[in-house]
């Protein structure tokens, strides 16, 4: 009660404010009775007020006008009120007119007008009107819209364009107006304007159905289905009773799972299928009676039954055939259920549609699927074939229809109908490339090749992306006019084009005669097969050979198991060869994955049932070998050798070499040849054969198969042969002039050398010459080896021939000390063979490792080559941190827990690289324990010699001298083949006293060095050197001049010797005067000069101390000069400064060479160069102090 | 007068059930129903209680009409391949396979006397009318192509715009009335195989009509436009225009004593016409999807006393109805 109380005392307020409000109008229009805008003023409150007050205010409006006739708005208010309020359409209809006919721009009254005249039904006056105002005023944007509605309604669309686009000048934001656009846009065919103008409508009002729609179907049109299905999915959204959304939707996703199926992605099509033919149903419970949707989802079903793929499942070995069988009926009715479903929705949309001509194709098509599945032609009325008769019943209709002419020829039976209806179709349409190529296929079944050849070709001019054509000149291969690579490039064509089970099936075939079986398209394709026509067991024999083309035995093995599941389910009719093939097929490659057993079982049947011919023999004969029963293989190894005789010559090489390969492994070297000594000459007439009595030949040291060899050596043609023949032959070389020390590398090599100079670009015979020169232990082949192999950038490891260059090539540099190191800052090395792109070898191995990151070998030589690399630069910190983490990933890897020997042996030097590592690092613990592990692997003493050599080493540093010589002791007893070993251990003994048994090493030294004869020298010479070292470590410098004396005449060209002999010459000379020594060294210093390839420091200062000593100042001063240039910039010494000083000095007054370097500075300055290298040196500052004064 | 539920069954067929009709009693038993289905096969019950007497095959596609003779000895089942299976009713022995060319059989009626069976040409344009005697095909009445079509389309392409959905004798057995997809009514002279004259006032596909029992000159037709029409067929006018159904009427027939009209439509109801009142009186909606065919009980027999009006549809049930 309250609240009524407050409200009306709320409207009594108002009221009163009101008349407040209009009392003064009331009075200035008391005052001014004639003033049209008081009045219009005053109505227009009073309209506002509304209710009864509109009455007087209509009458003011009416006084208002009358007064003023030119203001359109009380024309506006008075024509509202004839509408609303008096409802006096023909007043209202003026007034509204005359508003609009003074202001143009009034939308109130434009709309008003337009809409009684639209209630009038005078479409004709209404657009005359808005043509009028929009001519009138170019702002008149209601007149645009009004316009632009009844243009679009009228279908004239290019108008209705243009009066659109300027009403939304006016309205922007109206999203009516966009739709409208959109329409007129679609009608007029610019569809991506289309779907603009819809766009801006959904984007200004998410609730236009109408525009998802539309944009969803334009997107259909232009085969974007994808984006097509979204649209429609949000028009579900807003809408979700929309018909042409469901219909959109279904068909969108139909026409995305045929692009999946062109692609051969049949589970996705399914998929995508299933979820059309449901989105289909659901708009069928909401519409049942139009026929299209029928006829959709009977597309759906259809396609369905053509892509629905058969998946074997859990594809194994012992897949039974029950099993097989089972999933084929589930496939099978998985597909007719679809088809008849299929076939169903077709009869129901032209139950309601019999008009419609292309339903009676669709039944036709799909009564033709069923029985193609069913196989029965059923209970018929007459003799006339169904799906022949419906398309005759869509021709009745549309005889014009070439389309339906086409499917009469592909469904018809008889051969003169079917030509006749695609010559008809033909007549209809001479440009369709499907109706040719129907012809062309009638032509090949007639057995018409040349015919069916033009046909195909018209058909593959006119559409080259048709697969029919393509297909059928694949098949065409047969006349013998094609080459058999061309008609795999056709069928391959033909597949990419259109991934049909037929199709696939012949490229298996196809490439099967070609022997293209392990190209991946191949593949691709039969594994598509696979699940369209499992029920053939060409499919699964095919898939079969294919996946043993790709090493993968295990799964032929299943493919076969099942094609022989899928003959016995075949009811007959299958040819005997094809059974034969297809059981030798599942024993061989049950043989090959290593199920001996069961190839040996499948073996036994065939025999069982007499079909083991001379391949499956070789089965059961290897099987029966891999068992371990060697007695029957050998008696199966009998018959085969017995059948051998009856077979054709081509076919003979298989069987014969098999015979030589599993003679060699069961009864031996001798035994095998034997066997081949005795057998026919003309067995041996090919190249396969060839390479087994190669091979076997190869082991022979005896020379007995030479003969054989030769002759069958002459079948080997192409190049690749030859050269792979070489490799043998090498090989053999290295067994024949093999000694007790090793095999015979320099023969081997030096075959090779002529090969390589007959066959420059074989990688094959580059890469073992280079592998048996690093292997033969030759000093100055490490360097051959390197440059003989031939680095290209994509090295792939295709296992042929032993090594890799790269392999080659790291093992190569790192076998030299004068690794990464080109510029001499750190080490001047002497080596005289170093290659010049040494520092290239670590960048090359980082490129490999890149490029194989799973090579373990790749890893483990960069590791190797940084090791030398970082103990050339002395170990710096951060080279050490890099290796350590370099070695702890490899060690990481699985392979080096293997036993096999290689993989030990790299595991070893890895561990010894670590504690290496750790020992420069001052790292004690790590260092002893990575080398202890290193001793506790598996491998020869003389390997192992090092990692207790290492033990040695970080004791002595540690100086725990008791561990010491018990590693010490461990050494000798282990004892090595290594030269450098022995070096080591004695230079060790000699640094920390150990007196054991001093001769003893020299013994084993002495011993080592025996063998080998080509490095012996070298290894002697540095033994030398090292026992000079000792001698001078011990003042006896006579003693260590003899032996450097010894080192120089065994190494002619080593200059390190020679200059260590000059100096210690020169020393002996100091100590003891006289000119014998002086001269020595002079020579020896000339020649470690000469031989050096970069000038090395201090020779020239010892030259120059040595000329002086002899006299000739001259030469001293061109000696000293020269040194000054030997050394890199930043690594002068002091004495160097110094030096220049005393060159400077001395040659002041004969100013005859200015330019040389010791002028560049007085000698003042020289010395204070000195001082500042070298401050703690007395004698500069005495000189210094001489100078000054 | 008004419909009761007397018994409907469920899965009467495999598939939706397309065609009924009664086949008259004989002395030696009551009146059958007769259907026909997707399924491919045609059904005969018993009525009241709708048992199952027999089942016949023989169909490729599914069966598009069912016909039965005035004297309920055979009767005639056509399906969508064009094939037309006359077969003895109480033995199911073949009589006669007619055979159309494919889309030329829709509808199909015996005449009342029984001597001519009229098929719905569809394709053809026309109404085929065979000897129930020799079963020859006796005479084919055309309806004739407007002349101007003929002039400026040589390609045929009105033969489609004609297809014959639908067939109906008239009472005295003179006239043939046939509905086609454009709606128009064609009504032919049966003795002189003349065309007459079209009934205008549909505008979609006409797919039944029943010329009334009682009064030859009345025709009724249902078509896709939703609506009922009564035309006087010799003086070629509506009489009448029934609307109601909420979409397509798909099938129509006259209780046998002309007073009502039983309609099946699209939006899945059964409706019963008063024809006096021409409205509906009753609305039955027990079906679950589109009602393709209605048909009263002709009356005969022993104990057939009672109305009966049975009503098949896509839901694959079929029903049957007391009419009193």
């Amino acid at each position: 009660m309250r609240e009524t109380e407050e409200d009306n005392e709320a409207e009594q307020q108002q009221e009163q404010e009101q008349e407040t409000l209009l009392k003064p109008l009331h009075e200035s229009l008391d005052a001014h009775p004639d003033d049209a805008s008081l009045h219009f003023e005053l109505g227009h409150s009073l309209w506002i007020q509304g209710g009864e007050a509109k009455e007087k205010a209509a009458e003011h409006f009416f006084i208002s006008a009358k007064l003023n006739p030119q203001n359109g708005a009380a024309f506006k208010f008075l024509g509202h009120y004839y509408r609303r309020v008096s409802l006096d359409t023909q007043r209202s209809l003026k007034c509204y007119q005359r508003a609009v006919a003074l202001n143009p721009d009034d939308s109130d009254s434009g709309e008003g007008l337009c809409d009684l005249l639209d209630e009038a039904g005078k479409e004709t006056l209404e657009v005359a009107v808005c043509r009028d105002a929009s001519d009138k005023s170019p702002r008149a944007f209601w007149a645009f819209r009004r316009l632009g509605y009844l243009q679009v309604h009228q279908k004239k669309w290019s108008e209705a364009v243009q009066s659109l686009q300027h009403a939304i000048r006016g309205y922007p934001t109206c999203a009516d107006l966009w739709q409208a656009l959109g329409i007129a846009y679609q009608r007029l065919g610019r569809f991506t304007a289309a779907i603009k103008s819809y766009g801006r409508a959904i984007e200004l009002n998410e609730t236009l159905v109408f525009a998802w729609v539309e944009s969803g179907n334009i997107y259909l049109m232009l085969g974007s289905f994808k984006k097509g299905v979204e649209q429609f999915q949000q028009a579900l959204k807003t809408s979700p009773q929309c018909v042409s959304a469901y219909y959109g939707l279904a068909s969108g996703l139909l026409g995305l799972s045929k692009e999946c199926l062109k692609l051969g992605a049949f589970k996705w099509g399914a998929s995508l299928l299933k979820e059309a033919a449901e989105v289909a149903t659901a708009c069928i419970c909401l519409v049942g009676n139009i026929s299209c949707i029928w006829k959709l989802h009977g597309d759906t079903q259809l396609m369905y039954a053509k892509c629905y793929p058969w998946m074997g499942e859990g594809q194994n070995l012992e897949i039974s055939r029950e099993a097989y069988n089972a999933s084929i009926l589930s496939w099978k009715q998985t597909c007719s259920l679809a088809v008849t479903s299929a076939r169903c929705s077709y009869q129901r949309a032209l139950h309601l549609a019999p008009w419609q001509a292309n339903i009676y194709s669709d039944i036709a098509i799909s009564s033709d699927f069923v029985t193609s599945l069913s196989k029965t032609c059923g209970h018929d009325l007459s003799s006339w074939k169904l799906a022949e008769k419906m398309s005759v019943g869509a021709l009745l209709l549309e005889g014009y229809n070439y389309e339906f002419w086409l499917a009469l020829g592909y469904l018809s039976d008889y051969s003169a109908l079917k030509q006749h209806a695609i010559i008809r179709g033909l007549q209809l349409d001479i440009s369709s490339a499907v109706a040719w190529s129907y012809l062309g296929r009638l032509y090949r079944k007639e057995g018409e090749e040349k015919l069916a050849r033009q046909a195909f070709d018209c058909a593959r001019s006119i559409d080259p992306a048709l697969a029919l054509p393509w297909a059928g000149m694949a098949a065409n291969f047969d006349t013998r006019e094609s080459a058999p690579d061309e008609a795999f490039e056709s069928c391959l064509r033909a597949v990419q084009i259109l991934p049909l089970a037929e199709f696939q099936i012949g490229l298996a075939k196809l490439a099967l005669l070609n022997g293209h079986l392990s190209s991946l398209q191949v593949f691709g394709a039969i594994q598509l097969a696979v699940q369209r026509a499992p029920h053939y067991p060409e499919t699964h024999n095919l898939n079969g050979l294919v996946y043993e083309a790709r090493k993968d035995y295990l799964s032929a093995a299943t493919s076969y198991r099942i094609a022989s599941h899928a003959i016995n389910a075949s009811s007959g009719s299958v040819p005997y060869s094809q059974i034969r093939d297809i059981s030798i097929n599942l024993a061989r490659s049950l043989a090959m994955a290593g199920y001996a057993v069961d190839a040996l079982c499948e073996c036994e049947k065939l025999k069982k049932e007499g079909m083991l011919d001379g391949r499956g023999l070789q089965i059961y004969a290897f099987s029966l070998w891999q068992l371990g029963k060697n007695d029957l293989a050998l008696s199966v190894v009998r018959n085969l050798a017995a059948s051998v005789s009856t077979m054709e010559q081509i076919s003979v090489s298989t069987p014969v070499s098999f015979i030589c390969r599993l003679l060699y492994h069961i009864s031996g070297l001798d035994a095998a040849i034997t066997s081949i000594l005795k057998m026919p000459k003309e067995l041996f007439q090919s190249s396969k054969v060839s390479f087994i009595v190669s091979a076997i030949h190869a082991l022979d040291r005896c020379n007995r198969l030479k003969p054989v060899v030769l002759s069958s050596c002459t079948f080997l043609t192409s190049y690749e042969e030859i050269t792979e023949m070489h490799f043998l032959i090498a090989l053999g070389k290295l067994v024949e002039d093999g000694s007790k020390y090793g095999l015979g590398f320099q023969s081997g090599v030096s075959h090779l050398k002529r090969t390589l100079h007959i066959y420059p670009n074989s990688s094959l015979i580059r890469n073992l010459l280079g592998y048996l020169l690093l292997s033969s232990n030759e000093l100055s082949s490490i360097h051959v080896a390197t440059r003989c192999c031939k680095l290209n950038p994509f090295d792939l490891p295709s296992h042929q021939g032993l090594k890799l260059s790269s392999d080659i090539l790291g093992a190569g540099a790192v076998a030299c000390y004068a690794v990464g190191n080109s510029s001499p800052k750190l080490s001047f090395p002497t080596c005289p063979n170093q290659c010049l792109n040494e520092p290239g070898a670590i960048r090359h191995l980082q490129k490999y490792l890149h490029q194989q990151p799973w090579s373990c070998n790749a890893r483990y030589l960069l590791i190797l080559n940084y090791l030398q690399k970082a103990r050339e630069e002395r170990f710096p910190h951060h080279l050490c941190v890099m290796l350590e983490r370099l070695i702890s990933v490899a060690l990481s890897n699985k392979l080096y827990s293997k036993t096999d020997t290689s993989y030990q042996y790299q595991k070893f030097q890895l561990l010894l690289c670590a504690s290496e590592i750790s020992l420069q690092c001052r790292n004690v613990i790590n260092c002893i324990s990575h080398a202890k592990k290193a001793s506790k692997i598996e491998l020869a003493d003389c390997y192992l010699f090092f990692a207790h050599l290492l033990l040695c080493r970080v004791h002595a540093m540690k100086g725990e001298l008791l561990n010491l010589q018990r590693e010490y002791a461990k050494c000798l007893e282990l004892k090595t083949g290594f030269h450098i070993g022995w070096i080591c251990l004695k230079l060790i003994k000699s640094q920390h006293k150990l007196q054991i048994d001093s001769n003893f090493l020299d013994f084993c030294f002495e011993e080592c060095s025996k063998e080998g004869a080509n490095s012996r020298n070298m290894w002697v010479a540095i033994f030398k050197l090292v026992r000079s070292l000792i001698s001078i470590r011990d003042w006896d410098f006579l003693s260590a001049e003899e032996f450097l004396a010894e080192a120089c005449s065994l190494v002619g060209d080593e200059s390190c010797f020679y200059l260590c002999h000059g100096a210690v010459c020169m020393e002996l000379a100091r100590q003891r005067p006289g000119l014998h020594f002086l001269s020595l060294a002079q020579k020896s210093i000339a020649k470690a000069q000469k031989n050096s390839r970069i000038p090395l420091p201090l020779t020239s200062v010892l030259m120059a101390q040595a000329e002086g000593s002899l006299g000739s100042r001259e030469k001293w001063a061109r000696c000293l000069r020269l040194e000054w240039f030997t050394w890199p910039p930043e690594m002068r010494p002091a004495e160097l400064f110094f030096q220049m000083h005393l060159l400077a000095k001395n040659l002041n007054d004969s100013s005859d060479s200015l330019s040389n370097v010791e002028f560049c500075q007085s000698p003042q300055r020289w010395v204070l160069r000195a001082i500042h290298t070298n401050p703690s040196c007395l004698r500069y500052w005495k000189v210094l102090q001489v100078l000054v004064e | 007068m008004k419909l009761a539920g007397l018994k409907s069954i469920e899965n009467a067929h495999d598939e939706s059930v397309w065609a009924v009709t009664w086949v008259p009693a004989t002395e030696t038993r009551p009146p059958l129903l007769l259907t026909g289905s997707l399924d491919e096969t045609v059904r005969l019950w018993k009525s009241d209680d709708l048992v199952l007497e027999r089942t016949n095959t023989g169909h490729c596609l599914g069966v598009a009409s069912v016909a039965a003779h005035p004297l309920g000895r055979i009767a005639a089942s056509s399906s969508l391949d064009s094939f037309v299976r006359v077969f003895d009713v109480d033995s199911n022995a073949t009589i006669a396979t007619l055979e159309a060319p494919p889309s030329e059989v829709w509808q199909m009626k015996f005449d009342p006397k029984g001597n001519i069976l009229a098929v719905a040409g569809g394709g053809s344009a026309s109404v085929k009318l065979w000897d129930t005697n020799s079963w020859q095909h006796v005479a084919t009445l055309s309806i004739p192509r407007p002349e101007a079509s003929q002039a400026t389309k040589p390609i045929d392409k009105s033969g489609s715009k004609k297809f014959v959905l639908s067939v109906s004798w008239s009472l005295d057995g003179r006239r043939i009335a046939c509905g086609s997809m454009d709606g128009t009514i064609s009504v032919f002279d049966v003795a002189r195989a003349k065309f007459l004259h079209h009934l205008e006032g549909h505008y979609m596909p006409v797919r039944s009509l029943a010329y009334s029992p009682s009064e030859p000159r009345l025709l009724f037709s249902a078509s896709d436009d939703g609506h009922v029409h009564m035309y006087d067929a010799e003086a070629k006018t509506l009489v009448g225009s029934m609307s109601g159904h909420a979409s397509w009427v798909l099938s129509v027939d006259v209780s046998p004593d002309g007073a009502a009209l039983a309609t099946g439509s699209s939006d899945r109801t059964v409706r019963l016409w008063d024809l006096s009142m021409r409205a509906a009186v009753q609305t039955m909606s027990n079906h679950a999807d589109q009602v393709w065919g209605v048909a009263f009980r002709p009356p005969g027999g022993t104990d057939t006393r009672a109305g009966r009006l049975a009503s098949v549809s896509d839901d694959k049930s079929i029903s049957l109805y007391d009419y009193s």
